[in-house]
């Protein structure tokens, strides 16, 4: 039930930005910036704190105005675009989910559906039955009436993602999903991201832990300091030189004893 | 990474704060040397001061009154700046102030009580009454905050509805004995006029310890100001930490209360004047809003002083706020995010099973009232019942105004809906956001510039004063979509505005003020057939329309990022909500006036018994509003008859007893 974009052309890349700035004040937190992202793909947004992956993310999820430069979804200048529109075709988690005061898990996840049936329109049985599989599909089915504010870390941050399948958006824009997560559930929640990008969805997401990026990203776009400075297929960026120049620690790349991945470790 | 959104950090906050200061002190200190200059020669001024000559009556003026005033005002600035600043560091909240905690109702209520009932008391001097009666106010509030280890919003929350108490209490009695009671009001007022220097002397010592102790609680001060946890982690007994510090501020502003009576908002807004000015951390502002609020309250008081006394001289204490809420509001542009309010992660809400279920019980009680209402009174024979067929009878009498009173609470209480889901903030309501007190304003306006308005005018004149309010929080809060602390403190600079206002004209002792006051406290007295179908037309329409508003006050409470994530238009929403409650708030506050309050508690109550989706919440509230009003209506006019209540005041001594339960309870 995914509509095509409101432009008809799926040719056109995910997001385009170009020169793309972001200051406050007298501090730059995000350098003149262009990339395009393509369709159908998980990109890993790493990088130090503070480098500028959050501020990055809010930019493309509309939630800030770029100080300079240019953005375009699908085409279209992101300012062209309604809100609804737009939270139909992407979809945002903060880095800190807010309180959720009273709602039930299922309660949430129906929000989601807000950019379909808008202020009035009926909450319709298609509608329920999509809130039911993004449940199912994060594993929070099992607790769907329980309160948000009741539920462990983990639980309450798979509600979250669940809230955000719910919203059957073309692109995911994650700040820090597996935060939250034990090692168990941010592979859950990674590969659960996978799946849905297998799906033909589009995936960024802000990730810290560089192996858990290259794991289930198919590329890598690491920021320093506000500026791109690596972007490549997470395998090729495996390598000790580009995770030092990243992280600034030296690194080393070794492979894992069973699968033969590169896993990056600090010195 | 640090938010988003905000300036670098200036390394030192205090140029800022001390240009402020400087400003305000350089200004009061003209005007009281322009002020000494009439009174004696300059030269003579060290002498009038130190040493005065016992035969020059003009020495012994200054010494006597002109100079303790000055120290006087200086000193219950600072008293009232510093007990503002811990205040609102321990409860988290740019509102929070002595006042906010009920200590000054809990004096004005013991001191109207002990006129009446004991004046034996007051011959002990009205000091310890007064002060008897702040801790007795403060303790209930810790009573019902005890068990949530006084958390800053179960405190403000239960130290606002004990003020309302209180208040409500005080103004019945006022009401009743209006004649005894004068004096109480200028009291009240806050008249910093001295006969010696009696009262600075009393004051200099506590205002030195409170200075000293609060000086000792720095550090763990500064770790209440992080959430719970993190300040528990570094090993930090919250509840001991807490009281001491709440102890401390609240004795230091019941003495200034008992030495000169109420003096409202420079508590609230030497802090707050600092903190926008840059005055970040909790040790700057232990610093500066003491120096703050001397250098405004001297201020205020030497404006009062250029003020022509005619019948009688305007309370300083009521003028505070007419000077400081410009202040503020033309500093609230410079309010940063994060610096003075930080979200509460809201406590565990009960939920009802069966919302339908509750909502049609409540829609059953609310039938019975209205019957009740129209059928059951007290008369000069005694009790009557007119049954079924007898309410036809009465209707024509009793209809308009149980109609008025059932549609005012159902407006108001929607109102309060709206503007608590909006801005997640359980301390708004229509009341505390001046928007019925603009209402209440465009009245006075009318009532005083023209001989007798009728009704007509009264209601064009309200509107105009509540859209006036609304306009000018709509300019102010365009800035930056709205943002809920901006417009709160706004709201709260409105009221403390409206509140001298009416403090002065009740000072001038106008026969119109008697009007004024059975008006502020709710009267549907007054409402003819015709305007009690307005009333209710109006109820029904926007009833009818509220329910449209739903999703987006289920969206609202989660942020405004995740508001906007799933494609709302945050301000178009947030301005929609408000004129719609603006609205709702504006028809109700002419029927019942500005104090009713029912605004603020029916949400409350709605959500305390259970019904969280927004749909249900405001049904809920709406027929809780209606009850409450309605039966607050009936009581009015049946307790004392044949004299008659206001339903507006009879509805927060109904309803604060059962928010306060319920608060204690979950």
């Amino acid at each position: 039930m995914r509509e095509p974009d409101a432009t008809g052309r799926t040719d056109a890349p995910l997001f385009e930005v170009e020169d793309l700035t972001f200051a406050v004040a007298d501090r730059t937190l995000l350098q003149p910036l262009t990339a395009r992202l393509e369709r159908g793909r998980v990109h890993g947004l790493i990088g130090h704190n503070g480098s500028g992956k959050s501020t990055l993310l809010k930019l493309l999820a509309g939630q800030q105005s770029p100080s300079g430069g240019r953005i375009a979804y699908a085409g279209r200048p992101l300012a062209a675009w309604g809100r609804r529109a737009f939270a139909r075709q992407v979809a945002y988690l903060p880095q800190q989910p807010p309180a959720a005061a009273g709602l039930t898990v299922r309660e949430l996840v129906g929000l989601g559906r807000y950019p379909w049936h808008g202020a009035l329109g009926r909450f319709t049985a298609a509608d329920r039955e999509r809130v039911e599989e993004a449940m199912r599909l994060t594993e929070v089915a099992g607790f769907s009436d329980r309160l948000v504010d009741s539920l462990s870390g983990g639980e309450r941050q798979r509600a979250w993602i669940a809230m955000l399948v719910a919203q059957d958006a073309a692109c995911l824009l994650l700040d820090e999903p597996t935060s939250a997560l034990d090692i168990g559930h941010q592979i859950q929640v990674l590969a659960l991201v996978q799946r849905l990008a297998r799906g033909g969805l589009s995936v960024l997401v802000v990730l810290h832990d560089v192996n858990m990026a290259a794991r289930f990203c198919d590329e890598l776009i690491a920021l320093h300091s506000g500026r791109l400075i690596r972007r490549g297929p997470s395998r090729e960026l495996m390598n000790a030189a580009d995770l030092q120049a990243i992280y600034d620690v030296p690194m080393a790349v070794l492979p894992h004893p069973e699968t033969g991945m590169p896993v990056g470790v600090a010195l | 990474m640090p938010p988003v959104g905000e300036r670098p950090e200036p390394r030192a906050g205090w140029q800022r704060p001390a240009l402020i200061v400087l400003a305000l002190a350089l200004a009061a200190l003209a005007l009281a040397l322009r002020d000494l200059a009439l009174r004696l020669p300059p030269g003579q001024w060290g002498a009038a001061l130190l040493a005065p000559d016992a035969t020059d009556t003009r020495q012994m003026l200054v010494h006597l009154t002109v100079m303790p005033r000055i120290a006087v005002a200086l000193l219950c600035g600072a008293g009232l700046g510093l007990a503002g600043a811990v205040c609102q560091q321990v409860l988290r909240n740019p509102l929070a102030e002595p006042t906010t905690l009920g200590i000054s109702a809990g004096a004005s209520l013991a001191l109207s009580a002990a006129t009446l009932w004991a004046p034996g008391l007051l011959a002990y001097g009205r000091e310890g009454v007064a002060l008897a009666g702040s801790f007795a106010a403060l303790l209930f509030v810790f009573g019902l905050a005890w068990r949530r280890a006084l958390s800053p919003v179960s405190l403000v929350l239960a130290g606002l509805i004990v003020t309302l108490y209180c208040g409500a209490l005080a103004s019945a009695l006022s009401l009743f004995h209006r004649d005894y009671l004068i004096g109480i009001y200028l009291w009240g007022a806050g008249f910093l006029s001295q006969q010696g220097w009696g009262v600075a002397a009393f004051l200099l010592p506590r205002l030195g310890v409170a200075a000293f102790l609060i000086a000792l609680m720095v550090r763990p001060l500064t770790l209440l100001g992080l959430d719970d946890e993190a300040a528990r982690n570094l090993g930090l007994g919250l509840t001991g930490a807490r009281l001491a510090a709440l102890v401390v501020a609240v004795s230091l502003s019941a003495a200034v209360t008992s030495a000169v009576g109420v003096i409202g908002f420079v508590g609230l807004a030497a802090p707050a004047i600092v903190a926008i000015a840059g005055a970040r951390r909790l040790r700057d502002r232990l610093v500066w809003a003491p120096l703050c609020g001397a250098a405004l309250l001297w201020l205020t008081d030497g404006l009062v002083l250029l003020i022509p006394t005619g019948y009688r001289e305007v309370p300083t204490g009521a003028a505070t706020a007419l000077l400081g809420a410009p202040v503020m509001l033309a500093l609230l542009p410079r309010l940063r995010k994060g610096v003075l309010w930080r979200a509460e992660p809201a406590a565990a809400v009960p939920r009802a099973a069966r919302p339908g279920l509750v909502l049609a019980a409540g829609a059953g009680l609310l039938a019975l009232a209205l019957w009740g209402a129209l059928a059951f009174a007290y008369g000069p024979r005694g009790w009557s019942w007119a049954g079924l067929t007898g309410i036809a009878e009465m209707l024509p009498w009793r209809g308009p105004r149980v109609a008025a009173a059932l549609a005012a609470g159902a407006m108001l209480a929607m109102a309060g809906m709206l503007l608590q889901r909006m801005m997640n903030n359980p301390m708004a309501s229509p009341e505390v956001l001046g928007v019925s007190s603009g209402a209440a304003l465009g009245v006075i306006v009318a009532l005083f510039l023209t001989e007798a308005p009728s009704r007509v005018v009264q209601l064009a004149a309200g509107t105009a004063g509540a859209f006036a309010v609304l306009l000018g929080i709509l300019v102010l809060g365009r800035r930056d979509a709205f943002s809920p602390e901006r417009l709160l403190l706004a709201g709260v600079a409105t009221s403390a505005a409206f509140g001298a206002i009416v403090a002065v004209a009740m000072a001038t002792g106008d026969p119109r003020v008697g009007t004024l006051l059975t008006w502020l406290a709710g009267s549907t007295y007054g409402v003819d057939p015709g305007e009690a179908a307005g009333f209710l037309a109006a109820a029904a329409i926007l009833a009818g329309l509220a329910p449209m508003l739903a999703r987006w006050l289920d969206i609202l409470p989660l942020g405004a990022a995740t508001a906007q994530a799933v494609g709302l238009h945050v301000p178009r929403v947030r301005l929609v909500v408000m004129l719609a409650a603006a609205v709702m708030t504006a028809v109700p506050t002419l029927v019942v006036g500005p104090l009713s309050f029912v605004g603020l508690m029916a949400p409350h109550i709605a959500r305390l018994i259970g019904l969280q989706r927004a749909l249900h919440h405001l049904v809920g509230a709406a027929i809780l509003g209606a009850l409450l009003l309605t039966l607050a209506d009936w009581a009015g006019r049946t307790i004392i008859f044949p004299y008659q209540m206001p339903a507006g005041l009879l509805a927060t001594v109904i309803g604060g007893p059962y928010l306060m339960w319920l608060l204690r309870r979950r």
